[in-house]
């Protein structure tokens, strides 16, 4: 049940999108996400959903892939669109008891969920073609000017890609040790708030442990192969913008300009 | 020269209380004077606890002397000048193949050293590759570690030391945690490393089958070399190596056990060949035709209670309807009767331990009915709760679920989900840790100051307590030292004697269950494959090799025997009974 978490995994394919620079990807998504929340009109929201599904069909990562990570915010978009729905004041549409639709209840529902949808496939799609220690890569050189006011940039990043590599593990670990506890008799499910959160320690004290244990080993697998820092350190693919790259960058201008020439216009 | 020296090294751990006074002082290596020539493939064996991991870091710099000098390549690991050369010359391969992985694509992860040292891009990519297609892992270059088995991934481990270009590699018990299959792989590549790029290997071990090919072997025990030799001289001495809990190889025991008995066999046998070649040399009996006979130890067959549990048409998918859907279990059809005691075997993946999940109903079946004591565990007014008090469970690394803050509070934690009162709880704790046979002064301690075996007792404890009909234990002597094995299963064997309960063991060791069970079952497949007693099963050990598993050495002994004509008995499966065949054999 646990195992499903997409998060962190990457896709291995060949496609244009796995060999852009992960500069190129993290920059695009940022202009994705602000073009999405400017959304404000239909004409506005077909564009930003065309340009993510011909991304997606570039991207050569099946589609169900993408969706799987939504399955986890089910739950909270459900909350979130009925909220809308029911509590925006406006010009009542549709009425049931206390129940009342308005019209821009029903306009921001659904502009909400689907910003929402479009959020998380948007960003998947970068964390699927990219691999965390790319991104974590294009993360430090990004932001390497952060160093000169003494960010520790190198180490910071260092630590978001050793997470990214652990989460799955740590997540079967969970799994297991529920199972181990609930063949002691151990109950996760049933009681109040207080009840539930005694009843998680026999999970947390050794998830802990085990988290420790495991940061120990690893420190010491880390000095063996001569970790030292960022100082001196190569790299076996620098970051390099190809001709690829650019013409990616040129797209990306491309989007804006069209984007906010509409929204202007419309 | 030698490539690693040390001369009266001594290290100790110092704990220290909050204040910064010294608490105790453990002394893990105590006085070692050992030398290793370059090229050489270098054993250590050793209990846990007797100083071989403290010793490998020594050679790595990850600790410094606290008395005493160890040079790599006529470096002194305790000068800081020379931290990060000796570690580029003594690259360094570790136990847990999860912990040791830094990145999450397989080349970027062998690539981690190369960087770290500074070498220019153009050579990393050229090492990286040479480096996967050593190890016989290019394939996986652009895989993540997370989808590659135990084996696979201590191969990269090594890829990844190896694109360092050390002159010599340190395996800190590279196989503790795999499977046969896995092992045998790991193996070869250090191996093929030592011969053909002729680089010097240590290998620490308490596997004596592993130590069979090596150069030269030391044995270390309470922080000292007690014992060096060539594998030969080491294993001539059985009987102090069985004095010291040590393991030794089938073979070396077989031949050690006949050579007692009086027969004319050379001191230390290491492989089946020379065993061959030394019996054939004696007056045995030798068969009419060729053609063996088959089984013919007349087998006193027990006879058992009430089916506990049956399983009927069960089938396991995981993730059905998706493109990932993996069959686990397939149609599996059996029957557990009161008192046996099972072994169920299968290589990685073959569905054991999703079999064992099922029977106290932790995973449920995607198809079929699994009845105890015949009702349906899948019924709705069913209490699955009591199920799980009913078939006790015991996950592999079980000491990885203790958390309470004694050891006894946390064998008390089944008692108390099960709802009795305190009194029993703690009647049923005593009774637990009593069997198991952990020290009455350890009751109070943290289960976290324990030892691993310790630790693992108490887990075990955890679950007896709840005094199951039926216990299950997967791979309870994964990770532990031969002592620690024999301790664990010798203890599960009185439990079962002493209280007749239902046990299944899961393994992949056949030599540990050949002992002691009565029935196993294969799975290979997700599906049962054989089922039947030790003798029956290991009968078929063609195919049981062919399903990466592989029969006791015995096994192999007396059907090379057969091969070779003698009038021996095929199913022999313990070192005893081959003995007795063996000796009955002789004119």
């Amino acid at each position: 049940m646990l195992r499903e978490i997409t998060l962190g995994q990457y896709y291995p394919a060949k496609s244009i999108l796995h060999s852009l620079d992960p500069r190129v990807k993290l920059f695009s998504t940022l202009v994705f996400i602000i073009t999405l929340f400017s959304v404000d009109n239909v004409v506005l929201f077909a564009i930003v959903l065309v340009t993510l599904f011909g991304i997606i069909k570039m991207s050569h990562v099946p589609f169900s892939f993408m969706v799987k990570g939504l399955r986890s915010i089910v739950v909270l978009l459900i909350i979130a669109g009925l909220f809308n729905l029911f509590l925006t004041p406006g010009i009542t549409i549709f009425s049931f008891g206390f129940l009342t639709i308005s019209d821009v209840g029903l306009k921001n529902a659904v502009l909400m969920t689907s910003r929402m949808i479009l959020l998380i496939i948007g960003t998947s799609v970068m964390t699927l073609t990219t691999t965390p220690n790319q991104l974590t890569d294009g993360l430090e050189k990004s932001l390497g000017f952060l160093k000169k006011v003494n960010v520790p940039v190198h180490e910071i990043s260092m630590m978001m890609s050793i997470a990214l590599r652990f989460i799955p593990i740590l997540i079967e670990e969970t799994d297991k040790i529920m199972k181990a506890q609930m063949a002691r008799g151990a109950d996760f499910e049933s009681g109040g708030l207080i009840k539930k959160a005694k009843n998680m320690v026999p999970l947390l004290v050794p998830l802990f442990v085990s988290a420790f244990r495991r940061a120990n080993d690893l420190s010491y697998a880390m000095e063996a192969r001569c970790y030292n820092g960022g100082e001196g350190r190569t790299k076996m693919r620098p970051l390099k913008y190809s001709s690829l790259d650019q013409r990616a960058y040129i797209c990306i201008v491309a989007y804006i300009i069209i984007f906010y020439a509409v929204k202007v216009v419309l | 020269m030698s490539i690693i020296r040390s001369k009266e090294l001594v290290h100790e751990y110092i704990r220290r209380d909050e204040e910064g006074n010294v608490e105790s002082i453990q002394t893990a290596l105590d006085h070692v004077n050992l030398s290793v020539e370059p090229g050489q493939f270098i054993s250590i064996l050793g209990h846990n606890g007797s100083g071989k991991s403290t010793f490998a870091k020594h050679i790595n710099a990850l600790l410094t002397p606290s008395e005493g000098t160890i040079w790599v390549d006529e470096m002194n690991t305790s000068d800081d000048e020379y931290t990060f050369a000796v570690r580029q010359t003594a690259g360094m391969v570790f136990q847990n193949p999860d912990n040791q992985i830094i990145a999450s694509v397989v080349d970027e992860d062998v690539a981690f050293g190369p960087e770290n040292i500074g070498v220019p891009t153009e050579e990393i990519l050229v090492r990286v590759d040479k480096s996967l297609k050593m190890v016989g892992m290019q394939k996986y270059r652009n895989h993540s570690p997370n989808k590659l088995s135990g084996g696979q991934k201590q191969r990269v481990a090594i890829a990844g030391v190896m694109a360092m270009e050390p002159k010599c590699i340190i395996l800190d018990e590279p196989t503790a945690m795999l499977d046969p299959d896995g092992r045998a792989d790991v193996l070869r590549a250090v191996h093929t490393l030592n011969r053909e790029k002729g680089i010097t290997v240590i290998l620490i071990t308490h596997y004596m089958e592993e130590v069979v090919d090596s150069d030269y072997v030391f044995v270390m025990e309470k922080g000292k070399v007690f014992m060096e030799g060539t594998p030969r001289e080491i294993f001539k001495d059985v009987e102090l190596l069985k004095e010291h809990s040590l393991d030794v190889p089938q073979v070396t025991l077989l031949a050690h056990e006949l050579r007692k008995a009086g027969l004319q066999i050379p001191e230390c046998i290491l492989t089946r060949k020379e065993l061959l070649d030394a019996l054939s040399k004696l007056n045995l009996k030798r068969k009419a035709s060729g053609v063996s006979e088959g089984f013919k130890v007349s087998e006193d067959t027990k006879s058992f209670g009430e089916n506990v549990l049956i399983l009927d048409h069960v089938s396991y998918k995981y993730s059905p309807g998706t493109a990932y859907e993996v069959t686990a279990l397939d149609d599996v059809n059996l029957s557990i009767k009161e008192g046996e005691f099972i072994g169920v075997i299968g290589h990685t993946g073959s569905g054991k331990s999703t079999l064992v999940q099922h029977l106290n109903g932790l995973i449920k079946a995607t198809e079929g009915h699994i009845y105890y004591r015949g009702q349906d565990i899948y019924d709705k007014d069913f209490d699955i709760k009591d199920l799980r008090t009913q078939v006790g469970m015991v996950f592999q690394y079980p000491e990885h679920q203790l958390f309470e803050t004694t050891v006894f509070k946390d064998v008390q934690f089944g008692p108390k989900n099960q709802g009795l009162d305190e009194k029993e709880q703690i009647k049923r704790a005593y009774e637990a840790l009593g069997l198991v046979k952990l020290p009455e002064e350890l009751y109070l301690a943290s289960p976290f100051e324990l030892s691993g075996g310790q630790k693992r007792r108490a887990a075990i404890a955890g679950v007896i307590a709840m005094k199951p009909a039926v216990l299950i234990l997967d791979e309870p002597t994964a990770g532990l030292d031969p002592k620690g094995r024999d301790d664990i299963l010798g203890l599960i064997k009185d439990m079962h004697e002493k209280r007749g309960d239902t046990v299944i063991l899961v393994s992949h060791s056949m030599e540990d269950v050949a002992n002691y069970v009565d029935r196993i079952i294969v799975m290979d497949s997700g599906r049962p494959a054989f089922d039947g007693t030790p003798k029956e099963v290991f009968a078929h050990y063609k195919e049981l090799e062919k399903m990466g598993l592989a029969a006791p050495q015995v096994t192999y002994v007396m059907n090379d025997l057969i091969e070779a004509g003698f009038d021996v008995d095929a199913s022999a499966t313990t070192v005893a009974e081959a003995t007795e065949s063996i000796l009955k054999a002789l004119n």
